[in-house]
């Protein structure tokens, strides 16, 4: 069927991007920029000894942590992660150096004549020392000693790739206008860039600015990246003052940047002697890799999620992040919780069987209401239409009939259903506390209205919705608002493009500053408006505790998914998928469908398709051959439904949606998958070769 | 210094060969890949090569009492396009890479790649088809089972050339599985062929092939004699016994795209279900 | 080595090694942006070109091989009333996201219907199986070639 978008707009970087006018970083010229290559660690865990450097031939150069200015450090969250490995090196593939010059394939050539000297040390792979401890509880949670049985399980989740289409990609020149070293990259947070290059050069904000390209993808995997190779560059171009160009092949983009953490998850449910849940604890034990980077704050949104859309009147949440001689764990769509409701999606329908009770009814019993108290015992304030999101996603899946029909033995297909939420925006009070967003908008003499965010648009169209969002609130034509890509040496900053933030904080404070100039707006006169966020003031947030209100609001939602399975092969095909969402008001349907749709195609690819193998530290799958994303004959057709609940506090009713769309896709599908073959799973991603053995003993 | 040739023909092509040693290069889907460095880097070709693009004298296929020759620089487009290919060899094609991929490969390339995931050896093994080698010294037959001898190893004398490949009329009953990692674009795990035909209630031919799960394709001719001739209930009732002569025939190995027990496993499946299917 | 092929609906004539890949061709000797690199070894699509009117993964050509063929790239398929079409109908329906896919996919679309101008979810879906999008989940590109069909009928 043919959907018809009736609240869209046409998407601002639509003609340019189709018609391959969009300059993407590697498609930007600049007159003899000069190769980067990185030279990278061969060892997971070992001392560097001595870097034998070749002969450099005139205008090459090796540039390593002796050329930085100030300190080694990519600053991420937490300052453990050097911008060159000087004395040690954590992870295969870390970055030694950097050979530059005029010629890439001289410069590669020379990469081979390095010779390393380490000294090996005693690499650790499994998840076994915890470099972040979180734990918190909500009711009572002595009761569980008197319980008269526990029923537990254990789940897990595999590496992801992000596997955005344009691979890492910088170019770093000092501007001859205004002599600032400018960086455009393939990027997300502009900011974040730009600090990492003022901490490494010991430079002030104003001599750096950062420009944003188009991007083509992120999708979380260029939320830090990115500040390292922003980092590496600023050392070169400040050694040699030339134009540097560093584009990374697919098979360097695969092997060496960051991806979604590997996660188990342990779950006991503590019931009494009469089978009444006493209470929940739950374990959730993520694979940080070598460099802390952001693995607490993934941890964070992975607890804080963990009890999914149910309410549960005793918990103890316990997490930790794990230091591994690995490729560091980093950010990627849902950040955590999409591998924490994965667990308990599956639990609680597990449990419910352990049980004996209808799984919908026992699920029913625990749903979220509104004014219920959350897992970090702050409030569920938002209107809840869970009821309704389910009612709507079972009905147009036919799922009641299917579901029975396919409970028959040997039936070999199957239907599941999970529901999910999605808290919106930083954590706690990060968005009052960090980030502190301020936005600039400005009317010039002729009411032509320009503004500014740091929001980056890698494709999910927010440039095209804060501009509308601005255009509508101040009434005016839409040829009469810029609204151009992020400059750092022009915009404040409206935070990063991460978290479901987007829309949310930064819509509403663009909605708020276009408001704020329209009550000022005098005809012919420049004025301008200096918003910064206020939060609301119901968020309060005790971040070492993990108590209070985690996020100002929560995006909801129900997938249904359809398999079919082939037990010659051990193969899945996914048939079909249904989905309903509550993203508040959707300012534009047809962007929030297209986000919903792409972020469930990642969930399904991570459900079953793409599997990342760490051998001995070192990926096994390295380039887009071996890393395998669904095609468009691995993908069903999908049909997604919103339900409209304006939000309060969002600009125009929204909430987030980027994220949220990715969170229930993969417990719908290993649900359905159980249906399928008739036994319980616990672990994604569900290859054939894993499938096999889990059939195994029925042969 | 690397010499390039572009012959106009395969006597061109022969006389170029017969005095340099060349890397073929018909679409060139395998060896950009292998020869590839880095982006915007000339591919690194250690040696001469030879085009065989400009030949548009081998863009065929044809029919004869033989079979049917496809000339080596014919796409595989074409070929899935030809109603004069066999059905089977369509169905094989059809699942190889993507559409563009098989606008610029051919099979010959396929054959001469010798990769042991080459998924169009696989039917051509069991049709028992041959190449035509060219040189300057003339011509030979080589069946493409006895071309290929080991993991991109050939008997190709670096004088010649695929001219083309005969493909033998073989009227039989197929089942082909191509078991890879998604639906498009995917690599073999594992894949197969099988073949009989029936008369009355006889097993007059039985053939059986797997790709990816050795260094070559394996089929074995010996095997299959034993159970030629076989009524059609005798032959299902040694279902297991068949099952066992060819997992004992097959050596798959682990690697970042399978295991070889699931490459075992499912050669046997695939084999066990044929069999299965058989009316 | 000299090579001559239409580009663009022109003639060109390089001189140029014959193993360098038509990608880098177009993309650095010539400035056609518009054609991407996303995996270097014909996996992705993104360096989607029509030769002849059919797609070719550019990543794996050796320039060699379009020698007196006719080469179409978006920076030349945009200038064609099909582009219209075609581009629209992505508008409508969402079909571009972050738009690294999007050149190819329009390309392919175009070859697809030029061919088949009314194919069915399953020929859609098999034609676009060479171009991986990341960001669509595919259904609003099988949605935008379904609409070009309608509106498209001489393609």
């Amino acid at each position: 069927m043919i959907p018809k978008y009736l609240t869209s707009v046409k998407k601002v970087d639509n003609e340019e991007k189709m018609a391959g006018l969009a300059l993407f970083t590697d498609d930007i010229q600049v007159e003899g920029a000069y190769f980067a290559v990185t030279l990278r660690s061969e060892k997971a865990h070992a001392k560097i000894l001595d870097i034998k450097v070749p002969t450099l031939p005139k205008d090459y150069y090796f540039i390593s942590a002796k050329d930085i200015p100030g300190e080694n450090v990519c600053n991420i969250i937490v300052d453990d992660w050097p911008v060159f490995a000087d004395k040690e090196t954590n992870y295969i593939g870390e970055s030694i150096g950097l050979v530059v010059g005029p010629d890439k394939e001289k410069c590669l050539d020379l990469l081979n004549e390095f010779e390393v000297t380490y000294e090996e040390l005693e690499p650790v792979f499994e998840m076994k020392d915890s470099y972040v401890h979180k734990e918190f509880t909500k009711g009572n949670v002595d009761l569980f000693k008197s319980s008269a049985k526990v029923f537990s399980e254990s789940f897990e989740t595999g590496y992801q790739e992000q596997a955005y289409l344009e691979p890492q990609g910088m170019l770093v020149y000092f501007d001859k206008d205004d002599g600032r070293l400018t960086v455009k990259a393939s990027m997300q947070c502009p900011f974040y860039i730009h600090k990492a290059i003022m901490r490494v050069l010991n430079w002030p904000e104003e001599k750096i600015k950062v420009i944003q390209p188009a991007v083509g993808g992120a999708f979380g995997g260029k939320e830090h990246y990115p500040s390292l190779m922003g980092a590496q560059l600023a050392t070169a171009i400040n050694k040699i003052h030339h134009p540097i160009k560093m584009i990374f092949d697919r098979k360097e983009d695969v092997p060496f940047t960051t991806k979604r953490h590997p996660s188990k998850t342990d779950i006991s449910a503590y019931l009494d002697d009469k089978n009444n849940l006493i209470g929940l604890k739950i374990h959730v034990n993520i694979d940080g890799g070598a460099y802390i980077g952001c693995s607490m704050v993934v941890l964070s949104r992975a607890l804080i999620a963990a009890t999914n859309t149910y309410t549960f009147e005793n918990v103890e949440i316990i997490g930790d992040a794990y230091h591994t001689n690995k490729v560091p764990s980093a950010a990627f769509r849902g950040f955590g919780s999409p591998q924490s409701i994965f667990a308990m999606e599956l639990f609680i329908n597990h449990l419910a069987d352990y049980l004996g009770v209808d799984r919908f009814v026992f699920k029913n019993k625990y749903h979220v209401k509104t004014g219920d108290v959350t897992s970090t015992s702050g409030i569920f304030r938002d209107e809840i239409v869970l009821d309704k999101i389910i009612e709507k996603a079972k009905k147009m899946s036919d799922f009641d009939r299917k579901f029975k029909e396919y409970s028959k033995p040997n039936s070999n297909r199957g239907i599941g259903i999970s529901t999910f939420l999605h808290g919106c925006g930083f954590t706690g009070s990060g968005e009052s506390t960090i980030i502190n967003a301020q936005l600039k908008i400005k009317k010039d003499k002729n009411d032509i209205v320009t503004f500014y965010t740091s929001q980056v648009d890698f494709g999910q169209g927010n440039r095209t919705t804060l501009k509308r969002i601005v255009v509508d609130t101040l009434g005016i034509p839409e040829d009469h608002v810029i609204y151009d890509a992020p400059d750092t040496s022009k915009t404040l900053s409206t935070g990063p493009t991460a978290a479901s933030r987007t829309i949310i904080i930064v819509g509403g404070l663009a909605a708020k500053a276009a408001q704020h100039l329209k009550d000022i707006w005098v005809s012919g006169k420049e004025q301008e408006i200096v918003e910064p966020y206020v939060g609301p003031s119901y968020i309060k947030w005790d971040e070492d505790k993990m108590q209070g209100d985690a996020y100002p609001g929560y995006a909801w939602g129900a997938n249904v998914v359809e398999v079919s399975f082939d037990p010659v092969t051990y193969q899945v095909k996914v048939e079909h998928t249904w989905s309903v969402y509550d993203v508040g008001h959707a300012i534009d349907e047809r962007i929030v469908i297209g986000q919903a749709d792409g972020g469930l195609a990642q969930a399904l690819g991570w459900s079953y398709l793409e599997k990342e193998e760490a051998v001995d530290g070192r990926f096994m799958q390295k380039k887009f051959s071996d890393y395998i994303v669904p095609t468009s004959m691995d993908l069903p057709e999908m049909e997604t439904a919103l339900i409209d609940n304006p939000f309060k506090y969002g600009a125009f009713g929204a909430k987030g949606a980027g994220e949220l769309t990715f969170v229930g896709g993969a417990p719908a599908f290993a649900l359905a998958f159980e249906q399928a073959i008739k036994k319980p799973v616990h672990k994604i991603p569900l290859t054939p070769e894993l499938i096999m053995e889990l059939v195994k003993d029925e042969d | 210094m690397i010499k390039y040739f572009v012959p106009k023909s395969l006597k061109e092509a022969t006389e170029i060969l017969s005095q340099n040693d060349c890397y073929i290069l018909a679409g060139g889907t395998d060896l950009m890949v292998q020869k590839h460095r880095s982006a915007s880097l000339l591919p690194t070709f250690e040696k001469d090569v030879l085009f065989t693009n400009e030949i548009k004298e081998l863009d065929y296929i044809k029919v004869d009492k033989e079979g049917v020759h496809v000339g080596s620089v014919t796409k595989y487009e074409k070929m899935l396009k030809s109603a004069q290919i066999p059905d089977i060899f369509r169905k094989t094609i059809e699942q190889i890479a993507s559409p563009g991929i098989r606008n610029m490969a051919t099979m010959a390339g396929n054959i001469g790649n010798a990769s042991p995931a080459g998924d169009t050896l696989v039917p051509l093994n069991v049709f028992d088809a041959y190449l035509v080698l060219s040189s300057t010294r003339g011509e030979r037959k080589v069946l493409v089972s006895d071309y290929i001898i080991g993991v991109r190893k050939t008997i190709r004398e670096k004088d010649e050339i695929i001219k083309e490949i005969v493909i033998p009329n073989l009227d039989l009953e197929f089942d082909y599985e191509k078991v890879g990692s998604r639906k498009a674009e995917s690599i073999s795990k594992v894949s197969f062929l099988g073949a009989y035909k029936l008369e009355g209630n006889i097993i007059k031919d039985f053939r059986v092939a797997f790709g990816s799960v050795s260094i070559k394709v394996v089929r074995d001719k010996e095997v299959e004699k034993k159970y030629i001739g076989l009524t059609k209930e005798e032959f299902i009732n040694r279902k297991e016994e068949i099952v066992s002569d060819y997992s004992k025939l097959i050596s798959p190995i682990t690697d970042h795209r399978s295991t070889k027990e699931y490459r075992q496993k499912v050669a046997c499946n695939l084999l066990s279900r044929f069999i299965d299917n058989i009316k | 080595m000299k090579i001559n092929f239409v580009l663009n609906h022109k003639p060109i004539e390089l001189d140029v090694n014959p193993t360098r890949r038509l990608l880098d061709v177009l993309r650095e000797d010539l400035h056609l942006t518009g054609t991407k690199e996303g995996c270097g070894e014909g996996e992705c699509g993104a360096c989607t070109v029509l030769v002849d009117d059919k797609p070719y993964n550019s990543c794996l050509t050796p320039v060699l091989n379009v020698q007196d063929k006719e080469v179409l790239t978006i920076e030349g398929f945009r200038e064609m009333k099909e582009y219209r079409i075609i581009a629209d109908a992505f508008a409508d329906m969402g079909g571009s996201q972050c738009g690294f896919c999007t050149p190819g996919m329009i390309l392919v679309s175009y070859a697809l219907l030029k061919n088949n101008p009314h194919p069915t979810d399953e020929e859609i879906r098999f034609a676009l199986s060479g171009n991986i999008c990341r960001c669509t989940g595919y259904q609003a590109i099988v949605n935008a070639v379904k609409v070009a069909s309608e509106k498209g009928v001489k393609l």
